[in-house]
C-alpha cells in the first residue's frame, strides 16, 4: 500500500513516525502524474517540488499538512510558475506574485506539486473547454469529471495528491465533486481571501478544495480561512478550530429539504440512495424538515446565474488586452492589436460569453437584462436565507445524474436541467458554505450528496457531513483504492 | 446678434496622498517612470482593490468645502472601455452615487457674486500616463492608480471670467485643504469645459462643444474667448454649430477639432463587487471635516479681522498656500502682525523672486524672523539696523547672532538709568541748548539727543533717549 493513496491525517501519521518523507510522497506523485490518463496537468512543479521536500527533514507534530503535496487549479496566482486559466490569452505568463492561500498553505509547509487544468477561465462546467482539451473523469475517461475545476477533481481522484484547491463560482467545486466521489468545499463568501484567484465573477467566485474526507477539508480551512489585508471582501469573522467538533452528535440537527428540487431528479437510483442517507439522519436524530420554494423561482437560477457571471465577466477579463502580460499580437495601433489579440486568445465560448454579457450591461438593457438579474438574485437569497432561519442545513442530491458522457446532450429548458442541475448556484448567490460529499455508485461512478449551511456555520456544515460519512463508509475514496 | 454663453466644468484633481486609490503603491510625482506600480496598478490577474481611506476623508474635505451633501455610503462603478493607458479595461469610479452632490460656490467677478452650481463630486483613479512617439507610445503606470477626484458643475457659468475664477478658486480649496498642490502645468488639475450658445432668449441650449488640454490657469480666459469668439461667428453666418471635442493649442492660441462627438460611449457602468458598499459613520464624516485645513477663506477674514491687515497684504499673502504657512507661523510667534505681513511682502518674496525659490526653501524660517522682528519693535535694534542683519545673514548664511557679531552689533541702549546719566552728563556740558529749547527752537532737542547718540555709539534707543532728554529738559527750565 501507498502512503498518497491515504487522507492528509492518515499521512500525517506516517510522516510524524517517518514511514514515509515529504521526498517520497513527491517523487510518488510525480511517477503518478506522469501515468495520469485524464490530462489534468498544466503544469507539474517537479523541480520545484522536490526542491522543497528536500528542505523538510524534521516533521511538525502538530501541524497536519506538513509535507503534504497539494495541486492547484491553474486561474490561483503562483509566483514564477506559469498560469495561464487553461486559457491560450495567458500564454506564458508567469506570476510575480502569490495567492495569499498559497502562502498561507506554503507557511504550513504544504508542497505545491502541480497547475491542473480548469474550463476556460473557470467558465463552464464539462471539463472539457480548457486550452489543452478535455480533462476526463479518472474512474470512466469516457466521460467528463466535471468542472470547471477539472484538473483538480481529477487529480484528487485519481490520489496523485490527497488534496487540490479549487474555485467554485456556480457550483465548480462542488459538481466535479460528486462525478468524481470527492468531499468538495466552498466556504462563506469572504472566509477564504481571493488575492490571487484569477476573477470569473467576484461576487460569487469562492476558493475551495477537493479532499478525500471531510476532516481533511476542516483541516485546510483552519490553515487558509480568515481576513487578509490584501482582499477587502475577506471577513474579520473569528476563525474557528473547524475540526474540533467534527464528532459531536447531530441529535437535534434540522435538515431542509427543498422539494421543488429532488422532485425534478428521474433517476431512481439517486432517488432511493437519497432516501436511504434521510434515514440515516433520522436515526442519528436528526429532523427533516420538506420545505417549498416556487419553481417558477427555481427556474430563474440558471439565466439568473448566466447574466450576472457573464457581465462581470466581460469586465474582469478586460485586462487581458495584450499591452501588460500574456498573449500579444502585433497590430497597427492599440485597438488593431487588441483585436487580433483577443480574438485569437479566447475561445469562441469565451467571446460568447462576453458579447452576452457585454449586451446585459449596456445602458438600454440593463434594467431588462443585468439590473433584474440582480434583483432576482436578492429575490432568491431571501428565499434561501428563510429556510436557513428555521433549519441547519439544506440536504439534496449534488447532481441529478452520475458523471455524464461527453457528448451528452441535455435539453437546457428542461426543469431537471434548469433546477436539479443548477440549483447549487444558490449558495454563491448568498454567499453560503456548501459541500458536497460522496454517498455511492452507480454502474461503477461515483455520485454525492451536497449539504449547504448558513453563512459562518462550517463548523456545523461539516459536524454534520462528518456524521454521514462515518455511517455511509464512503470515505477516502479513489481509483486506487476502490474495492 | 446677441448670444448668452452656458459654460460647464468638469475637473480632475490629483490628490497627493501617500499611496495610490486603491493599492499601497505610494504616490510621488517626478519619480523614475514605473517605479511606483505593484501587481494591483498593472492588473495583474487576482488583485483586488483597496480603498484608500485618506483619499475618502479629503474628497469629504472638499465636499464640504464646496457646500455639498456627503453622502454617509461609499458606492463604487466600474466604468468598463478599452484604453492602452487604463490597466484594467475599467476604471473604479463612482457613477451611481457621488460622495460629494447638490453643492455651490460663489464666485465674485467685478464685485457681482455669481452662484456656480455643482453637480457632484465623486472618487476615482487615475489612468496610466502615455507619452507618443511616432511608431510607438511608451506607458508610465506611475500615474495609474492615483487618486483623483472630479468636480463636476451644472451649466450654470455664463462667462469666461467666472469660469476662469471658479477654477482658480477651486485650485485655492485643494491646495489649502493641502488635497493636493493643484499645479496645472503638471497636470495635478485638469479641466475640461463644455461651452454652447444660444440666442438671448431661447430656452434650448446650443450645440454643445468640449475644450480639452488646457495645460494652465492663464489660458482658461484666453481658450473660453477664443471658442466664445469661434461660435459666435459661425452662428452669424448662419452655420451650425459641431458637437465635437476641441484640444487648445497654447502655440496657435487657438482650439483645435481633436474629435466629433458621434453618439455618446457606453460604459456599461456597474457596481464593482471586490468593494462591498462601504458605511461611513456621522463620526467619521464629522472628524474628516473638522480635521480639515484653514480654507484661504477663513484665513482671508481672520487676517482683516483678527489682525487688521488690509486687502492687498491679504490677497498676497493668501496667493499661495506656502506663503499663507509661513505667515501663520510667524503670527502663531508674534503679535506684530502688519509687520510680519511687510517683511514677507517686501523682503523676502523680492529675494524669492530674484533667486526662483519658494518659501520652502527659503533659508530664514518664521521662528528667525520673528525673533528679529521681535528686536526691532521692542526697540533692541533700529529698523535699519535689522535689515542690515537680515541681508547679511542671507548672504553669509548665518544665524542672528553670528550676524550681529560680524556686523559689531550691539542691542541699542535701553536701560533707564544709563540713557539717563549720559543725558544729565550732555546736558551739563550744553547750557546755551538747553535756553535754546526753552524758547522754543526745537532744533536744539535733535541736537542734544544727536550728542548722546554720539557720546553712546550708537547704541542707545532713540525713542527712550528723547523721552528721557524732555524729561530732564522740563526739570532745568
Amino acid at each position: 500500500m501507498n502512503y498518497l493513496d491515504l487522507t492528509i491525517k492518515e499521512i500525517h501519521e506516517a510522516l510524524v513516525n517517518k514511514k514515509v518523507t515529504p521526498l517520497e510522497l513527491v517523487n510518488e506523485a510525480i511517477k503518478r502524474a506522469k501515468e495520469d490518463k485524464c490530462n489534468a496537468f498544466e503544469y507539474i512543479m517537479e523541480k520545484e517540488a522536490i526542491e522543497m521536500a528536500k528542505t523538510l527533514t524534521e516533521p511538525e507534530k502538530d501541524n497536519l499538512l506538513w509535507g503534504i503535496p497539494f495541486a492547484i487549479k491553474d486561474n490561483i496566482s503562483t509566483k514564477d510558475v506559469p498560469t495561464c486559466a487553461s486559457s491560450d490569452i495567458l500564454k506564458d505568463y508567469v506570476p510575480i506574485y502569490n495567492a495569499t492561500i498559497i502562502d498561507k498553505l506554503l507557511a504550513k509547509k504544504a508542497i505545491p506539486f502541480a497547475k491542473v487544468t480548469l474550463d476556460e477561465l473557470a467558465m463552464g462546467g464539462t471539463g472539457a473547454t480548457g486550452h489543452l482539451g478535455k480533462t476526463t473523469n479518472p474512474y470512466n475517461n469516457e466521460r467528463m469529471v466535471g468542472g470547471s475545476s477539472c484538473g483538480s477533481a481529477a487529480v484528487t481522484a485519481s490520489a496523485i495528491v490527497p488534496f487540490a484547491l479549487g474555485s467554485d463560482t456556480g457550483d465548480s467545486i462542488r459538481k466535479p465533486a460528486s462525478y468524481a466521489g470527492l468531499v468538495g468545499f466552498k466556504p462563506t463568501w469572504g472566509r477564504i481571501s481571493r488575492y490571487g484567484l484569477f476573477p470569473f465573477t467576484p461576487s460569487l467566485d469562492s476558493l475551495g478544495f477537493f479532499t478525500r474526507s471531510v476532516y481533511d477539508s476542516a483541516t485546510i480551512l483552519n490553515a487558509v480561512a480568515g481576513y487578509d489585508m490584501h482582499d477587502f471582501t475577506s471577513s474579520k469573522e473569528k476563525v474557528d478550530d473547524y475540526t474540533s467538533d467534527l464528532d459531536k452528535s447531530i441529535k437535534g440537527v434540522k435538515i431542509a429539504v427543498i422539494k421543488e428540487i429532488l422532485d425534478t431528479i428521474s433517476d431512481t437510483n439517486i432517488q432511493k440512495k437519497f432516501q436511504e442517507t434521510l434515514k440515516i439522519y433520522q436515526d442519528l436524530g436528526a429532523t427533516i424538515n420538506y420545505v417549498s420554494m416556487d419553481r417558477h423561482l427555481l427556474k430563474t437560477l440558471f439565466p439568473t446565474y448566466y447574466i450576472i457571471s457573464c457581465a462581470e465577466a466581460t469586465s474582469n477579463n478586460a485586462n487581458l488586452d495584450g499591452v501588460k502580460f500574456g498573449l500579444n499580437l502585433e497590430g497597427d495601433t492599440f485597438n488593431d492589436s487588441l483585436i487580433k489579440t483577443r480574438s485569437k486568445g479566447f475561445s469562441e465560448r469565451i467571446k460568447r460569453r462576453f458579447v452576452i454579457g457585454s449586451y446585459s450591461l449596456m445602458a438600454e438593457n440593463q434594467n431588462e437584462l443585468y439590473l433584474r438579474a440582480i434583483k432576482n438574485r436578492h429575490k432568491i437569497v431571501d428565499e434561501i436565507n428563510k429556510i436557513l432561519k428555521d433549519n441547519d442545513v439544506i440536504f439534496l442530491p449534488a447532481s441529478p445524474s452520475t458523471a455524464p458522457k461527453f457528448d451528452n446532450k441535455v435539453d437546457q429548458l428542461e426543469d431537471e436541467y434548469l433546477i436539479a442541475d443548477n440549483y447549487m448556484v444558490i449558495a454563491n448567490f448568498a454567499g453560503l458554505p456548501s459541500l458536497t460529499l460522496p454517498v455511492g455508485f452507480i454502474d461503477n461512478l461515483p455520485f454525492g450528496f451536497n449539504l449547504t449551511a448558513g453563512a459562518f456555520k462550517e463548523k456545523k456544515l461539516f459536524n454534520i457531513a462528518k456524521a454521514l460519512e462515518d455511517k455511509s463508509g464512503f470515505y477516502n475514496l479513489s481509483i486506487r483504492t476502490k474495492k | 446678434m446677441d448670444f448668452e454663453v452656458t459654460i460647464g466644468l468638469e475637473i480632475h484633481v490629483e490628490m497627493k496622498t501617500k499611496t495610490k486609490m486603491f493599492s499601497a503603491t505610494p504616490v510621488a510625482f517626478g519619480a523614475e517612470p514605473n517605479t511606483l506600480t505593484s501587481p494591483y496598478d498593472l492588473a495583474f490577474p487576482g488583485t483586488l482593490p483597496l480603498p484608500n481611506k485618506q483619499a475618502v476623508i479629503n474628497a469629504i474635505q472638499v465636499s464640504h468645502a464646496l457646500h455639498m451633501k456627503i453622502d454617509h455610503e461609499l458606492h463604487f462603478d466600474r466604468k468598463n472601455y478599452f484604453y492602452s493607458d487604463l490597466p484594467k479595461g475599467y476604471q473604479i469610479t463612482q457613477n451611481r452615487r457621488p460622495i460629494g452632490s447638490d453643492g455651490y460656490l460663489d464666485i465674485e467677478v467685478n464685485r457681482k457674486t455669481n452662484r456656480v452650481e455643482i453637480e457632484r463630486l465623486h472618487l476615482e483613479e487615475d489612468t496610466a500616463k502615455q507619452l507618443h512617439f511616432p511608431n510607438y507610445t511608451l506607458i508610465d503606470y506611475n500615474r495609474a492608480g492615483i487618486p483623483l477626484i472630479e468636480i463636476v458643475t451644472r451649466p450654470c457659468i455664463h462667462s469666461s471670467d467666472v469660469a476662469a475664477k471658479y477654477v482658480e478658486t477651486i485650485r485655492e480649496i485643494v491646495s489649502f485643504l493641502g488635497v493636493s498642490d493643484g499645479k496645472m502645468e503638471e497636470g495635478q488639475l485638469r479641466c475640461d469645459v463644455n461651452i454652447s450658445l444660444r440666442k438671448t432668449g431661447d430656452k434650448q441650449y446650443g450645440t454643445k462643444v468640449e475644450v480639452k488640454n488646457i495645460n494652465s490657469f492663464n489660458y482658461i480666459k484666453i481658450a473660453l474667448e477664443y471658442e466664445i469668439n469661434r461660435q459666435k461667428a459661425l452662428l452669424e453666418k448662419g452655420e451650425a454649430i459641431v458637437q465635437e471635442t476641441r484640444r487648445y493649442d497654447e502655440e496657435h492660441k487657438a482650439t483645435q477639432s481633436m474629435r466629433l462627438k458621434t453618439d455618446s460611449v457606453d460604459y456599461k457602468y456597474f457596481p464593482d463587487a471586490n468593494i462591498p458598499i462601504i458605511k461611513l459613520s456621522d463620526e467619521f464624516v464629522n472628524n474628516a471635516i473638522k480635521s480639515s485645513k484653514e480654507l484661504a477663506s477663513a484665513k482671508r477674514s481672520r487676517y482683516q479681522k483678527e489682525f487688521k491687515l488690509n486687502d492687498y497684504d491679504t490677497g498676497i499673502i493668501l496667493s499661495n498656500i506656502q506663503i499663507a504657512n509661513y505667515f501663520d507661523e510667524c503670527a502663531k510667534l508674534s503679535k506684530h502682525y502688519k509687520s510680519i505681513a511687510n517683511w514677507i511682502i517686501s523682503d523676502i518674496l523680492a529675494i524669492l523672486n530674484k533667486n526662483a525659490l519658494t518659501i520652502d526653501q527659503f533659508e530664514i524660517k518664521p521662528k528667525t524672523l520673528v525673533s528679529l522682528i521681535e528686536e526691532i519693535e521692542s526697540g533692541k535694534i533700529s529698523n535699519k539696523i535689522g535689515r542690515e542683519i537680515f541681508n547679511y545673514m542671507i548672504n553669509n548664511h548665518v544665524d542672528i547672532k553670528t550676524a550681529k557679531e560680524k556686523l559689531n552689533i550691539t542691542n541699542q541702549q535701553s536701560d533707564d538709568k544709563a540713557i539717563r546719566t549720559l543725558v544729565i552728563e550732555v546736558l551739563d556740558n550744553n547750557a546755551q541748548s538747553i535756553k535754546d529749547y526753552h524758547a522754543g527752537k526745537d532744533r536744539a532737542l535733535g541736537f542734544l539727543i544727536g550728542q548722546v547718540m554720539k557720546k553712546s555709539g550708537g547704541k542707545v534707543n532713540p525713542a527712550l533717549t528723547s523721552k528721557i532728554m524732555i524729561e530732564e529738559l522740563n526739570r532745568r527750565k
